[in-house]
């Protein structure tokens, strides 16, 4: 990591909430491309999901109008799906063609308020509301999209992230509710719960983030309140691993003491301990948060700062084709585009 | 603020203005609230910025039943945004710099503005230790100002920042740039004038390539040197033989006389007398031109280098420049007088470069005629008559001098400014940022001015009994913040200000975070994460407080307990307990148990903040273990359901009307087994809360539960029997 990344920003005129990378495709002729959920709050309706060539993200190529603020964005392979604060789910080819976008309204039989729990697992697509109901959105035929209710928590608990781990397992977490870990097989049920460790001598905070990693499915890292990051293991359930207070030593400062919006496992950084990587070894982690950090933590090492910004980053990811890349979402309407590597200085 | 509603559903409010403006109709904004008339009730109040938040309610209807009302809309709240359309500022810069740009302008000097403010108190806290009077007596000081001020020169925009590759077209006058805008060129006023401390004795040319950057701004009605040559570039794609043409001569003596000496020599090449077929019979023509631009390229110039592409001799020291001067001169005059003149016999050349050499001269009436602004007048003669004007006496007496020769009819925030720097009135300086720049220039420039002038420094932060009792910077970083805080992107930048206002700061700050919408959770905790870096824990439990009750109200009771818990707030978890209590002690099945997990998870372990809830948490526990103990698994899950059973009775939050449903549901498991669960005390106890609850039942407070009748009896023989074997045992 010797080589110093290279980091650009770019203005906007307008506020992006969330950016992801959309997966290329043999015949896209324009180069990289990003999504990233905007509104401007000076104009009403503004909200809308655009796709933002990576050489000029100013200047959207095509956008897909939103009922509402868009609270949580993924890409799989071939399909975008944004859901909004009001309860909504879109879900649009990742060709980008508005025509054939397709939508599940909020209200009484999908989720009425925010959604920030979504995630795609082949064919479906799970989604956790605040409103404590969580449901799995499949392909009804005939270009409908159908949803099913898995869990109706009635408003008792509110989910802030979700994501799967196999086709029949996916965890969620809320506030205050710690990490649940849902097993389809077992009837739609809650089979392992963990409250996380926070820092900061409090008991409970909210979760923001989840993510699991494709190769160890039985291993959540967890993203939320007060700067707190930690693994949890499914086989240790008791015993979640605090990942944001490791150091060399107790005096060691936290990575950060805000909240840690997104967490996602990062392919590029080789474990520092390669040898003895073992399966109980949690691989590293980038996360971004509210005061500006981008860092790689790891378990029992020093963290990696790459970005220390003056206003938060709300949102990033890393590109699944090209994981040196990482692209992020700032506070200041601008998103910022990471480079990291040997051949950065080649592609400038 | 509650107001009669009209009777028909739309305009709301019948208004009368004020007698003089009554011709004016007041403007009518029609609002779609989508509640059925009659309106009884419509209240206003202010949002952030410029949202209006306006409810209108139904009267309250006894008929209608509760199952019923939630069908019907009984009122709702409309945001009517005042702002949109109505925008008619009064800052020049608003023309130029759109909202998007100039919003990228605020986000990128905070971090400057932090920077210097933090230098600033560093240096303030070291000078109280030295006993200096400022901090503008540290050295380092004005070298910290003059590095903010490059870092927000370069946030407005980069002048020379060209496209990379560019062909340069060969008759191109002027090249093509970043459009300048005023704001940068007010900006760099500022700059040359308060902070650049190393170049104030190269102040005259440092005016001179402000003009070249910043010309073509001066004025929008009379003409200007950047005009004039515009409008000859534009001409010149028809010209055959521009030696004839008027405007060519003209706009050379132009760019001559505001010294762009790159442009002059450039646009002698374009003399006829160049063109190879005509070199022959105009060879002394040629000489004369080729002279001229020789001698215009190499022009003294008393600076300490020359940026790429600019032309002239740079001398450092005075001795220098002087003895390079007069040898310079002394060839201008030689070549006046030279005979060659005569052999010229094209009269448009002869005349067009006699009059550059006179402007090279310093000739006073042909510098007059050459330029068109008297800011153009000021910058010729620092030039070619006075080259070692200093001081802001001297000057501010030439521009005098300039602005009678040449009036200016267009008040043009620029030149305004410059009047207010030279004539040292600081005051104006501050009146004319803030009527043509906005409170952006004026919150940020005052930082330049005050960097190295006691007087600005005084008159800024002297706290003034007329502003209540703030000073003159505060209350124009209050104006600032304001203008931060209308914007919902924006709201997040002003508390860097408002924390530097010592005065009013700190309790604007309160109420803007407190003003905050918190429908939103992520927004609560942005809000909340300002309350933590600005340590105002009051207001961040205030805010937890107002989330926690919208999102119970709003049926998102998970939610509302969460903040409520983070709050820390006993009283209003002991009313949440109460009203979960008669819902749970209404209908408590089992398998209803489920959908209250989530809550309990949430209430957790750490008893302590979830007030009387932790209740909940023991009932949950009993529950579930009389559960397993019924399903007849160990006599350790019976034993185990008995202790928490014991528990419950003796903690004093368990709510005295479940001590029945607690009881009753135990009675199976007390009957079933051949040995007694209970020992004598135990048992004791729990008759005397049985005695207890008979005697509170006579109270009217008492709330009855949906147990059959002959439930107390049957609990009461089940503790006798327990009592009696409990007896026998222990006996």
């Amino acid at each position: 990591m010797a080589d110093s990344p290279s980091f650009r920003r770019h203005p906007l005129p307008f506020s992006v909430d969330l950016v992801r990378w959309v997966p290329s495709t043999a015949s896209a002729s324009s180069g990289r491309l990003l999504a990233a959920a905007v509104h401007d709050p000076s104009v009403p309706a503004s909200s809308r999901l655009s796709l933002l060539p990576l050489h000029d993200p100013a200047s959207p190529l095509a956008s897909l109008q939103l009922p509402s603020r868009t609270t949580a964005l993924r890409c799989s392979p071939s399909v975008l799906a944004a859901a909004t604060s009001s309860g909504s789910l879109h879900l649009l080819p990742s060709s980008f063609d508005t025509g054939s976008a397709v939508s599940v309204p909020s209200g009484a039989g999908f989720h009425v308020g925010p959604v920030r729990g979504l995630d795609c697992g082949g064919d479906e697509w799970v989604t956790a509301g605040e409103d404590g109901r969580v449901h799995v959105v499949s392909d009804g035929g005939d270009g409908r999209v159908v949803a099913r209710r898995v869990w109706d928590g009635k408003g008792m608990s509110g989910y802030e992230a979700a994501r799967w781990a196999s086709s029949a397992e996916f965890a969620t977490g809320g506030a205050g509710c710690g990490v649940q870990w849902w097993d389809r097989r077992k009837g739609d049920a809650v089979v392992a719960q963990c409250k996380g460790v926070w820092g900061h001598g409090i008991t409970t905070g909210m979760v923001h983030s989840i993510d699991i990693h494709p190769s160890r499915k039985h291993i959540c890292v967890v993203g939320g309140s007060s700067g707190t990051i930690f693994a949890w293991d499914l086989r240790w359930a008791q015993q979640p691993i605090p990942l944001s207070f490791v150091g060399l030593d107790e005096t060691a400062q936290p990575v950060c003491e805000s909240e840690v919006w997104e967490v996602l496992f990062d392919n590029y950084t080789q474990s520092s301990d390669i040898i003895s990587s073992v399966s109980t070894r949690i691989l590293p982690v980038m996360l971004c948060s509210e005061d500006g950090i981008l860092a790689i933590v790891e378990q029992d090492e020093r963290h990696v700062e790459l970005l220390a910004e003056a206003c938060a980053i709300n949102s990033f990811d890393i590109d699944p084709q090209n994981p040196s890349d990482v692209v992020c979402a700032l506070e200041w309407e601008s998103i910022g585009v990471l480079t990291r590597g040997r051949d950065a200085m080649a592609q400038e | 603020m509650p107001g009669m509603p009209a009777d028909s559903g739309g305009a709301i409010v019948r208004f009368s203005g004020e007698p003089k403006h009554a011709a004016s109709a007041p403007p009518v904004r029609p609002i779609r609230h989508g509640v059925p008339p009659p309106i009884s009730r419509v209240y206003i109040s202010w949002s952030s910025g410029n949202l209006l938040q306006v409810a209108c309610l139904r009267p309250p209807n006894p008929e209608e039943g509760a199952g019923r009302g939630a069908e019907e809309v009984a009122g709702s709240v409309v945001e009517v945004n005042l702002g949109v359309g109505a925008g008619n500022g009064g800052a020049e810069v608003e023309g130029e710099v759109d909202d998007a740009e100039m919003r990228r302008i605020e986000y990128g000097s905070v971090p400057a503005f932090a920077l210097l403010q933090s230098r600033k108190n560093a240096l303030a806290d070291a000078a109280a230790m030295q006993h200096m009077h400022s901090v503008s007596e540290h050295a380092e000081w004005w070298q910290y100002v003059l590095e903010y001020s490059k870092t927000i020169g370069n946030l407005l925009g980069n002048p020379d920042s060209l496209p990379a590759f560019m062909i340069e077209d060969p008759r191109a006058i002027l090249k093509v740039r970043e459009k300048p805008t005023s704001l940068k060129a007010a900006w760099e006023l500022l700059e040359i004038f308060y902070v650049d401390k190393e170049l104030h004795s190269w102040l005259p040319e440092r005016l001179v390539d402000w003009l070249a950057d910043y010309d073509s701004l001066l004025t929008k009605t009379d003409g200007t040197v950047y005009c004039k040559l515009n409008n000859f570039q534009k001409k010149l794609i028809n010209l055959q033989i521009v030696e004839n043409d008027d405007d060519y001569w003209n706009g050379l003596s132009a760019a001559l006389s505001v010294g762009w000496l790159d442009v002059v020599v450039n646009m002698l090449r374009f003399h006829g007398s160049y063109q190879l077929d005509q070199m022959d019979n105009r060879e002394t023509e040629n000489g004369l031109v080729e002279a001229v631009a020789v001698l215009v390229s190499t022009m003294p110039r008393m600076r300490p280098d020359l940026p790429k592409g600019k032309l002239g001799q740079c001398c450092k020291t005075r001795p220098d420049f002087i003895k390079t001067w007069e040898k310079w001169r002394g060839q201008v005059s030689k070549l006046e007088c030279s005979a060659f003149w005569i052999q010229c016999s094209h009269q448009k050349t002869r005349d067009g470069l006699k009059n550059l050499l006179h402007i090279m001269l310093g000739n006073i009436k042909d510098l007059t005629a050459a330029t068109s602004h008297w800011l153009e007048l000021f910058a010729s003669h620092f030039l070619y008559i006075r080259p070692f004007t200093v001081g802001f006496e001297g000057m501010h007496h030439l521009a005098q001098k300039c602005i009678q020769l040449k009036p200016s009819f267009d008040t043009n925030g620029l030149t305004g400014l410059l009047n207010g720097i030279l004539s040292e009135n600081p005051e104006v300086v501050l009146a004319e940022c803030t009527t043509k720049f906005g409170p952006w220039m004026v919150a940020h420039g005052m930082e330049l001015l005050a960097a190295d002038n006691d007087y600005a420094d005084i008159m800024l932060h002297e706290e003034r009994p007329n502003f209540g009792g703030i000073s003159i910077e505060e209350l124009h970083r209050l104006v600032y913040a304001q203008v931060l805080c209308s914007h919902s992107l924006t709201w997040q930048i002003a508390p860097t200000y408002l924390s530097s206002c010592l005065n009013q700061g700190l309790g604007l700050l309160e109420i803007l975070l407190l003003k905050q919408p918190i429908q939103d959770n992520r927004l609560v905790l942005k809000t909340l994460e300002l309350c933590r870096l600005y340590e105002l824990e009051d207001v961040g439990t205030n805010i937890m407080k107002i989330a926690g009750i919208y999102h119970w109200k709003h049926g998102r009771k998970g939610t509302g307990v969460y903040w409520f818990q983070q709050a820390h707030d006993k009283v209003r978890l002991d009313r949440i307990a109460q009203q979960l209590f008669e819902r749970i002690g209404k209908s408590v099945a089992d398998d209803n148990f489920k959908q209250w997990e989530g809550l309990l998870e949430l209430l957790g372990s750490d008893i302590g903040s979830a007030g009387g809830l932790e209740f909940l948490h023991r009932y949950r526990d009993f529950k579930r273990s009389l559960q397993q103990a019924l399903e007849g698994r160990t006599g350790e899950a019976a034993r185990q359901t008995v202790e928490f059973l014991i528990q419950l009775m003796r903690n004093p939050s368990t709510p005295q009307r479940f001590w029945l449903p607690l009881l009753h549901d135990s009675v199976k498991l007390l009957n079933c087994k051949p040995h007694p669960l209970l020992n004598v005390a135990e048992t004791t106890l729990l008759l005397n809360k049985l005695q207890e609850l008979s005697m509170a039942k006579l109270r009217p407070d008492f709330c009855s539960n949906h147990l059959p009748i002959h439930a107390l009896s049957s609990v009461r023989l089940a503790l006798g029997s327990n009592l009696a074997r409990a007896i026998l045992e222990e006996a």
